[in-house]
């Protein structure tokens, strides 16, 4: 398996929306060889569908590019939670409500989460998200794309089953 | 994969947004930063400028408190009046007072540099 597939990889929107599906793992996502399966965005909120106790879709626009992202917030309905303990899953729901009511239009929200695909589009189903205060916070956050893309991420050895 | 449907915010400063400019042209979608020069309560419409660049700002849609002298951020579409004069036709937009406009401008080309880079390599 490849070093970076459990890393929550920052990519900017221009290289993430190129993910490809890895036709041998439905979980993760291919970028250059390199299988990933999570990331991390951070931009400004600009598309936001909200429908409540089941999902929040919204937009996250870097600069380079937009990715839609996935918040569900049906944890205390969903069949997928069932046999979770009940004082968790009420934690989990809490947690995307708060989530949900801090993402609004023109927020800039650091995102983190699986990638998912959704018809044909890759996107992001949120794990945890972060409104910034600070005005020059999508500066770092390009730079850092920038060089972990050049240190790391095109430079990391890919694993090649035989 | 298929790319979402809406369009990003080319961002620009508002020094590079001149007639050449290939992001100076109707329906070009934007993000464009600088200090609220003027507000006009009655249109919503704002004046921002970067140097001696002076760009209109349609912000009938935003809730903000605008504040003469404040930096901000609009992310919208590039419109053209009937006089010629362009406003941008903002869909979001931020206080951003304490932006360091030079490093702004340094990490956009930095940005665009590494961007072409990453699109030549896909290609070649």
């Amino acid at each position: 398996m490849d070093s970076l597939y459990h890393t929550h990889v920052k990519l900017l929107a221009f290289d993430f929306i190129t993910l490809t599906p890895n036709p041998s793992d439905p979980l993760s996502f291919s970028r250059k060889g390199l299988s990933i399966s999570r990331a991390e965005t951070l931009g400004i909120v600009t598309c936001r569908e909200h429908k409540p106790n089941k999902f929040l879709k919204f937009t996250v626009d870097d600069g380079t590019g937009c990715i839609p992202c996935i918040l569900w917030l049906n944890q205390l309905s969903s069949q997928y939670f069932s046999r979770r303990n009940p004082s968790d899953v009420r934690l989990i729901a809490n947690a995307a409500a708060k989530f949900a009511s801090e993402v609004q239009l023109g927020v800039v929200a650091r995102v983190r989460g699986r990638i998912t695909a959704y018809r044909g589009a890759v996107q992001i189903t949120v794990s945890d998200v972060v409104v910034e205060r600070d005005p020059n916070i999508d500066i770092l956050h390009w730079l850092d794309c920038v060089k972990l893309a050049r240190k790391c991420y095109d430079v990391v050895p890919c694993y090649k089953p035989k | 994969m298929a790319s979402s449907t809406i369009s990003s915010g080319a961002l620009v400063s508002l020094e590079e947004l001149s007639s050449s400019s290939p992001h100076f042209k109707q329906g070009a979608s934007l993000r464009v930063t600088g200090k609220l020069q003027e507000y006009t309560v009655e249109t919503a419409i704002a004046v921002i400028v970067d140097g001696n660049v002076r760009l209109k700002i349609d912000t009938q849609h935003m809730k903000l408190n605008f504040r003469v002298g404040s930096t901000y951020q609009f992310i919208g579409e590039l419109l053209f009046e009937p006089s010629d004069e362009a406003i941008l036709k903002a869909r979001v937009g931020r206080n951003v007072d304490g932006i360091d406009l030079n490093l702004y401008k340094q990490s956009l080309q930095l940005l665009r540099v590494f961007q072409a880079e990453q699109i030549n390599g896909r290609t070649t």
